[in-house]
């Protein structure tokens, strides 16, 4: 982490990183990549082996005398090269498999480099084409089917259940770290408004605050149920806080419509019974996760298939280099 | 060549269905699925067309014509709410349901061969025939949606998240509101319906006929009113619109 520190450059500064470049090593063209997880220079020169030495060495001079360099770098050339920068924005070097944010990530930092005048013939086709790889490989395989955390599963299913999340109302029973990521990832998505209910009310306000929802006393959450759609609960009580009876009172005044309660809590916050009521949707930790681990499974099984894809159209398309 | 219309309608909606079926199972969206039935929708046109000539009124004599036009209203319906809501999915469960009613419209004896020309008719016995059919053409496809929202449903409560279908089912919250709005729809022209069956002149025997057209008014008022005024469960609501489509069939017996 401290050496991807050191070299990780903001998304306004790439252009200028990529420019920058051109002359620091002697090449003719260069990309800069730089996310929370890679930093990567695409160069093509004349020299190729020459313009690397001179990276290595701009770069060898950025870290402490002591750091373990070859440990932390790579370098590939022609076909190897594109081949990476493929897999890169199929999302298969990324920490979370498929993820789809690198590709937008590596676009950004091309358009910044070519708006940079930064690049030209070579590194104009290979990224182009990188694209259109990328753009296959997830279009023709499941590599980014299904959510790999809890969180997104969470807000998958409210999705499956709500549509559009901008009508729903989302309330939180205890401000955990667990309940905190859940509720954030639903209202990334647009809920609407979230409440929150803890034992501690400073900490609900806190919590309420930074997701600019509204605190509720923790004694009060039966009567906001008749009016939310999600309920995160993750309260750390040794025993149910959310029985059936509960919402079965709230269920006329809700006009019977969908429930879904998301138990994250160890041991469980909601009475199992409350998931035989007809218009809820009760899912605990276990099955989330479950459901998470499912999808990890399904997308390393893609792998094979994405990098035959990959290796296809290398091979279909001659990039240069190659 | 009114009949050659009814089996093409047929068979674009068979191939429409299955193809649409075979993508879900594959777990893509069956994005072809409406121009099937587009297509169908077209032949059956064509046949009602056909046979509105040939009759000199509205085609709906025989039983043969009646369930055609419940067909082409039901397509008619999936064409209106399927795409521009991207229930795609809709158009699967709808075509099979066409396939049989077409169907049984195609078996000997049902369908009159030579139809006759209609030489008395009346405006208020057209309205009432006509609204009639439309009305169970949306009720039809509010039962299509509501065999849809309880798979979806039991899939949800089960935790059985991993099949094509799933993923390609709309999500429960928009399934409900097109069943509300279809079960709405097809409530307001069956009214019309009712209310025209009043105003036509009546024959001898038709009691049978009026009576269970009056109790599937009522049974569908009571539903729209529970559900407007006090609410309910998506799975009862879906159970409730499933159930008065098949039970309100008993109607055509009496035709």
């Amino acid at each position: 982490m401290q050496v991807r520190e050191r070299f990780a450059i903001g998304t306004p500064k790439l252009g200028q990183a990529s420019h920058d470049l051109l002359a620091g090593v002697d090449a003719a063209e260069a990309v800069v990549i730089s996310t929370c997880n890679r930093t990567e220079f695409y160069l093509a020169a004349e020299d190729a082996d020459a313009a690397l030495d001179r990276l290595g060495s701009r770069l060898a001079a950025q870290v402490p005398e002591n750091a373990d360099l070859p440990s932390h770098f790579y370098h590939l050339q022609k076909g190897e090269a594109a081949r990476h920068l493929c897999r890169v924005v199929s999302g298969l070097d990324s920490m979370v498999l498929g993820e789809t944010e690198i590709f937008g990530q590596v676009k950004q930092a091309y358009q910044a480099a070519l708006g940079a005048g930064a690049t030209s013939g070579v590194l104009n086709r290979l990224f182009q084409r990188a694209f259109g790889v990328g753009k296959k490989v997830r279009t023709e395989t499941a590599i980014q089917e299904g959510s790999t955390s809890i969180g997104n599963v969470a807000v998958d299913l409210a999705e499956k259940i709500f549509g559009h999340l901008k009508d729903s109302e989302v309330m939180v029973l205890g401000a955990g770290e667990m309940s905190r990521l859940t509720a954030q990832a639903l209202v990334s998505r647009g809920a609407r408004s979230i409440f929150v209910a803890n034992r501690s009310y400073d900490r609900a306000v806190e919590l309420a605050t930074e997701m600019n929802g509204k605190a509720v006393k923790f004694d009060e959450w039966q009567s906001v149920l008749e009016k939310v759609d999600v309920v995160i609960s993750s309260t750390g009580a040794p025993h149910a806080i959310i029985h059936r009876a509960d919402v079965e009172k709230a269920r006329r005044a809700r006009k019977f419509r969908p429930l879904f309660f998301i138990d994250i809590a160890v041991p469980r916050d909601i009475e199992p019974t409350v998931g035989e009521i007809e218009e809820v949707y009760l899912y605990d930790i276990d099955t989330l996760e479950q459901l998470a681990e499912e999808a990890r499974v399904r997308r390393q099984k893609q792998i094979e298939e994405c990098e035959r894809i990959i290796d296809a159209e290398l091979k279909k398309l001659s990039l240069p280099g190659t | 060549m009114d009949r050659w219309f009814l089996i093409a309608a047929t068979l674009l909606a068979a191939v429409g269905g299955a193809l649409g079926m075979l993508s879900v199972h594959h777990g893509s969206r069956s994005k072809w699925t409406v121009l099937w039935m587009a297509g169908a929708f077209l032949c059956q046109l064509g046949f009602l067309v056909l046979r509105g000539e040939a009759r000199g009124a509205c085609p709906l004599r025989d039983l043969g014509e009646i369930l055609t036009y419940l067909a082409w209203s039901l397509t008619l319906f999936y064409l209106l709410v399927g795409p521009p809501y991207r229930i795609s999915l809709l158009g699967v469960f709808t075509a099979p349901l066409i396939v049989v009613f077409q169907a049984c419209a195609l078996i000997p004896g049902i369908l009159t061969a030579h139809p006759t020309r209609v030489l008395v008719s009346n405006a208020w016995g057209e309205t009432h025939s006509a609204t009639s059919v439309l009305a169970y053409g949306a009720l039809a496809l509010a039962a299509v949606a509501g065999v849809m929202f309880l798979v979806l449903d039991k899939q949800l409560k089960a935790h059985h998240l991993k099949s094509g279908l799933f993923r390609n089912l709309p999500p429960v919250h928009e399934l409900r509101i097109s069943l509300q709005r279809l079960l709405w729809l097809g409530g307001a022209l069956l009214s019309v319906g009712i209310v025209a069956g009043f105003l036509m002149p009546h024959k001898q025997g038709t009691e049978g006929h009026f009576i269970a057209a009056v109790s599937v008014w009522l049974g569908y008022a009571l539903l729209i009113g529970i559900m407007q005024v006090r609410g309910m469960t998506g799975r009862r609501l879906s159970l409730s619109a499933v159930g008065l489509f098949i039970g309100s069939l008993v109607v055509f017996a009496f035709v």
